[in-house]
């Protein structure tokens, strides 16, 4: 057992985390997200100059074939800065499909990924089915793939979705360019600053070429998807939530009220201590799901439901004493105290929320 | 980073049950599992199997008998412990009094003390608390007075668990009224049976008699007894507080009776308990990991300490969520009170399922002292709020 980053990991860490320091503020990350729905082509190539678009790839696909423990590496130091880049929906989400997928179409849309020059999303969540991921409508029939996607991450600047669709009983993925006819992307800012879109096929034209995955390899793609998606978003709450005691204790030390710092009062050192708590029991949790996925441990999906599950109370619970803390401030739009709570529900909202996932926990 | 354990870690696992499962006290093992209370002697027995097993110092430096184990062995050695559901070691001896005396007392006291400590030939309590010095312990009044070669001890002690076996106590005593009221405080060694050491109980919530007042008047120690210098007892007592705190969370016992509980509601029609079940086994998780972590840190050189903290709090949280559920599954069947002497054989109530009775009730009680003892959980927050967030 070892549980000390390698000497490349904290490298890794050392260059995002001086990124975001000094490239990515949180002014500069206000007018992105005012201006362009979260995403800044400039920011983005200079993701891909740095390489990080081409971290979790396999060597063979022109990646740096890292895995969970990097990924958390850079999602935790995102969290602290709220980068809003469609890192998770291109990088993570769209790569780990790709990835899983030995055809040529994969292999060339993961080098485009790597380089910068495309976006893609996965195109799974329906209206109709909730959480229940493979309970899906979206079908394809004499050639012809129709149905509607909801809630597709970074639809607006997605230049192809990858669609998870069934035909007739057995699961498939496709990639379909957003250009294709038939397709329609209806695209909504969300809360957090970022973007995501419903899209519409109708009578789209697939061939057998555009499949990346199909039968139990697709279903199982999309398994894996999640339970990275998830991990990566869970390492992003951490990193949020350690932003958001330090933030905390910071203005506490500054804020006056009757006549004294209002760091004095213990009740509110008891309940930052509580918020230092949560942090980093989430992030003892993170680093058994890291690893064990890393080691493709049997037990990782529970453990990533557990920690989803954790997650979605203790980011809650230091996300609103976070605002608590910073009275009137906190409500304010201006400072970023508050959008820390805006990621955080948006996180436990997303893939499976606490309440899912404690089910899920409870009978995996 | 790796989460596996070594093959030679494995071994040593292995090494462990084979101890627990052949050569571990069966008597003990028996009233254990039958959930009885255990004798004095039968906790004399299983210490005395450990030292035969050469464990007895288990997180103790080779050079004073102890097994110079690494902290992963440490860990598995626990964990083994607690999934074999045995009894706790009593920390008394071997993880408050032994470190102090190993690291700050003198080479006669190393050789008079530790040797019994390990065999468990002396059986050791703790003096710290005062009727007026609870959670501010600094201001005890206790008073040792300097009277040629000896104290004279006047004043009275009390949450002592277990005083009424005990052979020795370590005390902190006042030995000068000082401006900071931390720097007249030492730390001395007391051989119970010294004349004008009274010892009585004190009967806890849940009927049990394992705490006790100990009083002490124109009690007469030797002064080779004091511990380092006189007015550093504070320092010592601080160095005794963090190593207490690590491995107080019990997480691998908690582990055992999780099984257990999920085992005998797996039947229960109750989706809430089954969600708070699962709530609290995250939770668990993420404290033995939190517990990895730290015990990782020690490994590579640091020390427990503000972190422990942490451990504290959330671990005896956790212990007593544990006990609340089992009340909440037990029911009704809780009240046929059955006392720390166990229910008359031709007297048993017709429902007695035995963690699923008064028992369950009765640790839930007696687990309310967690978060009370080792520096309650609101002194370890503000130990946090100012070691770690510096406010």
């Amino acid at each position: 057992m070892n549980l000390s980053y390698s000497d490349e990991q904290n490298m890794l860490r050392e260059q995002v985390l001086k990124f975001c320091e000094s490239d990515y503020t949180f002014d500069v990350r206000e007018k992105i997200v005012e201006s362009n729905y979260g995403h800044n082509p400039e920011t983005w190539k200079q993701f891909a100059d740095l390489g990080w678009l081409a971290v979790p790839f396999s060597e063979e696909n022109g990646g740096f074939n890292f895995g969970p423990i990097e990924l958390a590496v850079i999602f935790e130091e995102f969290g602290k800065a709220l980068v809003a880049e469609p890192y998770l929906a291109n990088v993570v989400m769209s790569g780990s499909v790709l990835e899983s997928s030995s055809n040529e179409l994969a292999k060339q849309t993961i080098s485009k990924i790597i380089d910068g020059t495309t976006q893609v999303s996965v195109a799974f969540s329906e209206a109709n089915n909730g959480y229940n991921f493979h309970d899906i409508e979206t079908s394809i029939e004499d050639g012809k793939l129709n149905g509607v996607k909801t809630v597709v991450l970074n639809a607006s600047f997605a230049n192809s979705f990858l669609v998870y669709a069934r035909n007739g009983d057995k699961p498939v993925i496709y990639l379909v360019d957003a250009k294709e006819a038939g397709v329609s992307v209806n695209s909504f800012s969300t809360v957090d600053g970022q973007n995501c879109g419903d899209v519409t096929f109708e009578n789209v034209e697939v061939g057998e070429s555009s499949i990346i995955s199909h039968d139990n390899d697709a279903s199982q793609a999309i398994n894996a998807m999640l339970d990275l998606a998830n991990l990566c978003i869970c390492a992003e709450a951490v990193g949020g939530m350690t932003a958001s005691y330090l933030k905390t204790v910071q203005y506490t030390k500054e804020r006056e009220q009757f006549g004294q710092p209002i760091s004095n009062f213990q009740v509110l050192q008891h309940k930052m201590v509580d918020m230092f708590m949560e942090a980093e029991v989430s992030k003892s949790l993170l680093f058994k799901a890291m690893l064990q996925l890393d080691g493709k441990d049997d037990e990782a999906s529970k453990t990533i439901s557990g920690l989803k599950a954790q997650i979605g109370k203790s980011s809650r619970q230091v996300g609103q004493a976070a605002v608590q803390l910073h009275g009137g401030m906190g409500v304010s739009d201006e400072m970023s105290i508050g959008h820390y709570l805006k990621r955080f529900t948006v996180i436990d909202a997303l893939f499976g929320n606490r309440n899912y996932h404690l089910n899920n926990f409870s009978n995996l | 980073m790796d989460i596996n354990f070594s093959d030679a870690d494995n071994q040593f696992r292995q090494e462990v049950k084979d101890y627990l499962e052949n050569k571990y006290p069966k008597h003990v093992k028996e009233k254990q599992n039958n959930g009885e209370q255990l004798t004095k002697q039968d906790m004399i027995d299983y210490h005395k199997s450990l030292y035969e097993q050469g464990w007895a110092g288990y997180n103790w430096p080779v050079e004073y008998g102890g097994t110079g184990w690494s902290p992963t062995q440490i860990y598995i050695f626990q964990e083994e412990l607690g999934y074999a559901n045995t009894p706790t070691i009593l920390p008394f001896g071997l993880n408050m009094v032994g470190p102090v005396i190993y690291t700050f007392g003198n080479e006669e006291q190393k050789k008079k003390f530790l040797p019994d400590i390990l065999e468990f030939n002396t059986w050791w309590c703790q003096g710290y608390s005062e009727p007026g010095s609870g959670s501010d312990l600094a201001s005890l009044k206790t008073k040792a007075v300097r009277d040629g070669d000896h104290y004279i001890v006047n004043g009275s002690k009390t949450w002592t668990t277990l005083a009424q076996n005990a052979d020795w106590i370590f005390c902190l005593v006042r030995t000068e009224t000082t401006q900071k009221k931390q720097e007249g405080i030492s730390f001395l060694l007391i051989d119970m049976k010294t004349e004008g050491i009274e010892v009585k109980p004190i009967i806890t919530i849940d009927g049990d008699h394992e705490v006790n007042s100990v009083f002490f008047t124109d009690v007469k120690v030797p002064a080779e007894n004091l511990i380092g210098e006189e007015g550093k007892g504070w320092t010592y007592a601080k160095f005794l507080l963090a190593h207490e705190r690590f491995g107080i969370a019990g997480v691998p016992n908690q582990k055992y009776s999780l099984k257990l509980l999920k085992e005998r509601t797996k039947d229960f029609a109750d989706d809430d308990l089954k969600k708070k079940i699962a709530d609290y086994e995250i939770e668990l998780l993420a404290l033995e990991f939190t517990e990895l972590r730290t015990l990782a840190a020690l490994a590579n050189g640091g020390h427990p300490g503000a972190e422990s903290s942490i451990i504290k709090i959330k671990g005896t949280e956790l212990q007593q969520r544990l006990t609340e559920m089992y009340v909440e599954a037990a029911g009704q069947y809780i009240l046929p009170y059955e006392g720390p002497e166990g229910f008359n054989s031709n007297n048993t109530p017709a429902s007695n399922v035995s963690d699923f009775s008064s028992q369950a009730v009765s640790r839930y009680l007696n687990f309310r002292k967690t978060s009370i003892y080792g520096g309650s959980n609101e002194i370890q927050k503000n130990i946090i709020a100012k070691a770690i967030l510096g406010v």
